[in-house]
């Protein structure tokens, strides 16, 4: 008992305080990912509407659809296309209108007509 | 004019009424016209009661025959009606009434109806005649009449199962006690040489004193057996479920009491002033009845018998709370002697009314369901509104809950219980302790009992299709609603009961309570100033004031938007079948584990096949609690009686010679004996 | 236009606000919005009583949910707890995509919660995104309560979790309909 008591004292406060300071392990959480516009084309977005499991990628004309509510971080997206694929980093992504969670990504110009 | 003569009234209007039922009682209307004199008859007996409770004790008026002048048989008839008596004749009066309202809509107008009423209204007589019996053989006479009148009642429908047996329970066990009364009262005759019950009391110094203890003892056995004492309660579950409603709460709310008045007049009119022995066995005799009795409830399904149980209960503490007042006069305290022996009256009236209310609304209840047993019903607060708020009072007046009549003579009894220390002697202050913390655990019980017997019939959801689809119209209200109005004013009356009943102790015991009952203010105090105090009616009135101001509150500050109100949570439960409510037997559980070395229950599982899981076939689940007094203790006497009877039978042989051979012996010996 | 296979009109599915009570927490700008939160913080901003359900989950959010409740996150320390009976509670936690099986018992807990209630759908499978066209489930939170609040992840960590009751509450501002989910400098 006076163990554990002087062991807790050593490691001292571990409670998050959020949301009044970040927390360190918010680093390291697997996010959705964010694209780079200038690397999709619609090769690559076919790429990786057929690489996301869940069916939250899918492409319109010119423009790639993103559900972020269906998006489960699992990261083959970026393994499909590394180019064009980033990890977010963004945690908080709670909402009160479902459509906020579905974003429109603009595809770049270059082999459009594929 | 005297009590006397209103219990003649009495008499008359149910004299009256049995004519009536023999010549047309087989009629609705006939009914109808017989209930008529009967609550006449049962006002006069209310009012002529609660007159003698505080006028004192009548003149012995004798009818008949020359006057009693010392002579063992007396008079033919001695009629007085004492303050004691008046308790129980107020009683009896309160119930006829009641029991004359509900009659003509629970019975079935038939063959047998004009009969049973008939007996009814006879029997209601022969208790009458046995409380305003001045003398010995007026009282006896009496009482057998009383017995086999019950009998007859009890056997309203003999075709039915159980009638016979339960019915010969009673006969036998009330006549086995009969013998006993008749053996005490002829040793106090004999020993004081009149049969009239005043003159006894003033030579009992007479009696010597293994006379006397023998005396009392035949007497608390005798009483005890028609009372409901245990071991001698036997014929109670088994009669009171087989007899009408009606006949049920005769039985349990006046019968068992006339049993307790036997028990009172000998130990504070006929024989006051014995050794402390006699107070601490009728004391702990009083304990063990009514532990005894409602661990037996608790284990019933059936709604009659788990009350006929806890009327043992009930008579326990009745017969608890005697006890104790003759170890209070045994040890010198005239003031705590008055004081239990008030506080046994009052319960004895208290229980009176709601345990005839509960047998009726239960007879209610039969009728309307077709069933008594609790685990058939469920949700009969919604199918029978107006009998569950009279059952519902009821059930508060027997839990001993505050504000209403049970709690206050519970309180009393208690609070007398306590001052065992003012006896000055150790053992005997521990011994009053010990039985009132038997009693503590009986009002307990008691309370989890009830909530069960409320509860598993009267709330939740219906558990069978006639308790869903049971109806009210028709069914007798103003007899149970009645008795309900009596608990209430008992319990918000009771400066005035209790003045009243103080009246009439100090007539039995010589000791005035007065203020040390009483001091003013609507209070009450037991026997001692500076001990304790209490105000039924203060209580009464800040319990309903302290219900109703959230009520009003609610009421004036709730949201004046439209509320929606949805289903019970029922943690989202697809279907809710009302099996899945507790039933009567698994909610005692608890108790019969706990008291297991008491019910010696035995289970016995049958399944359809081996697998443990039993998935093939239904499982047959039995248990069952031993009735310990039956068998250990009736059926070795039984046998013992039949042996008897066995080695007897040759005398009977039928042999004509032997029997001259008898006649010629008799003979023989007489002139023998007449020549010594 | 079509996501996921299913029709959704062009502003997304499921009701823009659910209006039983009027205090649910529009995502929309101004005065109204301000104060509806104010309301919402009023009443459940210190003090919120949240009842987990569970239609048909993998069990791995409510592994997440659990952690709330342990020291590092401790979700006790803002003022929120858990509880077993709708009758206490003021926030719904769905998860899982509200199997069929499951109906009588979601009508049933919602119903039991008394007003003013909030619904909060988290996990992809609430959100629409796991099953939407498996024959068994609803698939979507939104198609069976009136969700409030949509929290996402597979499964969401609990700081999102934390985030997403803040929101509910309104004690913090979403963020989302600000992100782009753009790479090159601009907000992700």
């Amino acid at each position: 008992m006076p163990l554990w008591f002087a062991r807790g004292l050593r490691r001292g406060i571990v409670t998050a305080h959020y949301p009044a300071r970040p927390d360190d392990s918010s680093a390291s959480l697997p996010t959705p990912p964010a694209f780079r516009p200038a690397a999709l084309n619609r090769q690559v977005a076919g790429r990786l509407c057929a690489a996301c499991p869940n069916g939250a990628l899918r492409r319109e004309n010119d423009v790639l659809i993103f559900d972020v509510g269906a998006c489960t971080a699992c990261g083959r997206c970026a393994d499909a296309a590394p180019e064009a694929v980033v990890p977010s980093g963004q945690f908080e992504l709670a909402t009160t209108a479902r459509s906020a969670l579905i974003k429109r990504i603009p595809l770049a110009g270059e082999a459009a007509g594929e | 004019m005297t009590p006397l003569l209103l219990a003649y009234g009495a008499a008359g209007g149910w004299g009256l009424a049995a004519l009536i039922a023999v010549a047309a009682g087989h009629t609705r209307w006939g009914m109808r016209a017989c209930c008529v004199p009967s609550a006449l008859g049962g006002a006069a007996a209310a009012a002529g009661g609660a007159w003698a409770l505080v006028s004192g004790n009548t003149h012995v008026v004798t009818l008949g025959g020359s006057a009693a002048s010392g002579s063992v048989v007396g008079g033919p008839l001695q009629l007085q009606l004492t303050s004691l008596a008046g308790v129980f004749v107020a009683l009896l009066g309160v119930v006829a009434v009641a029991i004359a309202l509900y009659a003509p809509r629970y019975h079935e107008p038939g063959r047998g109806t004009g009969l049973y009423l008939a007996a009814y209204n006879l029997a209601l007589l022969a208790c009458l005649a046995v409380l305003a019996a001045g003398g010995m053989v007026t009282f006896l006479v009496a009482w057998g009449s009383m017995s086999l009148l019950c009998y007859l009642l009890i056997l309203r429908h003999p075709g039915r199962p159980g009638v016979a047996r339960g019915a010969f329970w009673f006969l036998a066990l009330s006549e086995i006690g009969f013998v006993l009364i008749v053996a005490a009262f002829v040793i106090l005759s004999a020993k004081t040489h009149v049969t009239e019950f005043g003159a006894m009391a003033a030579r009992a110094h007479l009696v010597p004193g293994g006379w006397r203890d023998a005396a009392y003892l035949l007497a608390l056995t005798g009483f005890g057996f028609k009372a409901g004492l245990v071991p001698l309660h036997v014929w109670l579950p088994e009669a009171h479920p087989v007899a009408p409603a009606d006949g049920s709460a005769f039985l349990s709310g006046v019968v068992v009491k006339i049993g307790i008045y036997g028990i009172a007049l000998f130990a504070f009119r006929l024989l006051p002033g014995g050794g402390g022995w006699e107070g601490l066995l009728t004391m702990g005799a009083g304990a063990v009845t009514a532990a005894i009795g409602i661990l037996y409830a608790l284990g019933e399904r059936d709604i009659k018998r788990f009350l006929a149980y806890s009327t043992i209960e009930n008579i326990g503490i009745i017969v608890t709370a005697f006890g104790a007042a003759m170890v209070f006069h045994a040890y010198r305290q005239p003031a705590l002697w008055a004081f239990l022996l008030l506080a046994g009256l009052y319960h004895v009236a208290n229980h009176g009314c709601y345990k005839t209310l509960l047998f009726l609304e239960a007879g209610v209840v039969e009728r309307t369901t077709g069933t008594r047993d609790m685990d058939r019903l469920g949700g009969l607060i919604h199918r029978l509104p107006r009998s569950a708020v009279i059952a519902f009072a009821g059930t508060l007046g027997i839990a001993a809950l505050p504000p209403l009549n049970g709690f206050v003579s519970e309180w009393l009894i208690f609070q007398g219980l306590f001052q065992g220390f003012r006896t000055g002697s150790d053992l005997i202050a521990i011994l009053i302790v010990v039985a009132a913390a038997t009693l503590g655990l009986t009002s307990g019980l008691a309370i989890y009992a009830f909530v069960r017997g409320f509860g598993i019939p009267f709330l939740g959801m219906p558990r069978t299709r006639r308790a869903a689809s049971a109806r009210e119209a028709g069914q007798p209200v103003a007899g149970p609603g009645l008795l309900a109005l009596a608990c209430v004013a008992l319990a918000v009356g009771a400066p005035v009961v209790l003045a009243a009943l103080s009246r009439a102790v100090r007539t039995v015991t010589g000791v005035g309570l007065g203020r040390l009952l009483l001091p003013g203010n609507l209070t009450v105090i037991p026997a001692h100033a500076n001990f304790s105090a209490f105000s039924p009616t203060y209580l009464a009135v800040f319990l309903v004031a302290a219900c109703a101001v959230p009520l009003l509150i609610y009421l004036a500050g709730r949201p004046r938007a439209a509320s929606t109100s949805v289903p019970v949570w029922d943690g989202g439960i697809v279907s809710f079948k009302p099996r899945m409510q507790y039933s009567a037997m698994t909610f005692s559980a608890p108790t019969r584990v706990t008291f297991d070395a008491l019910y010696r229950p035995s289970v016995s599982v049958d399944r359809a096949s081996d697998d443990p899981a039993g998935r093939s076939g239904p499982v047959h689940y039995e248990s069952q609690v031993t009735p310990v007094f039956e068998r250990y203790l009736y059926r070795p006497v039984i046998r013992a009686v039949e042996w008897l009877a066995d080695v007897i039978r040759p005398l009977q042989s039928g042999d004509v010679n032997l029997y001259l051979f008898y006649v010629f012996a008799v003979v023989l010996l007489a002139y023998v004996l007449g020549a010594v | 236009m079509t996501l996921n296979g299913k029709e959704v009109p062009a502003d997304g599915p499921g009701p823009a606000s659910s209006a039983e009570d009027g205090l649910t927490p529009a995502s929309g700008t101004g005065e109204v919005a301000r104060e509806l939160r104010q309301r919402i913080a009023g009443q459940f901003g210190r003090s919120l009583h949240i009842r987990t359900l569970d239609t048909g989950s993998c069990a791995v959010c409510e592994q997440e949910i659990r952690l709330l409740a342990a020291p590092h996150y401790d979700l006790h320390r803002l003022g929120f707890f858990f509880t077993p009976a709708p009758r206490h509670a003021d926030l719904l936690l769905v998860t899982g995509p509200m199997i069929r099986a499951m109906d009588v018992a979601v009508h049933k807990t919602y119903q039991a919660m008394p007003g003013p209630k909030v619904v909060v759908a988290t996990g992809a499978c609430a959100l629409g995104g796991i099953y939407p066209q498996d024959p068994f489930v609803h698939g979507d939170a939104g198609k069976v309560l009136p969700v409030d609040v949509w929290i996402p992840g597979c499964p969401p960590s609990p700081l999102a979790l934390l985030h997403g009751l803040l929101v509910a509450v309104g004690r913090l501002a979403e963020k989302t309909p600000g992100l782009t989910f753009l790479a090159d400098g601009e907000a992700r």
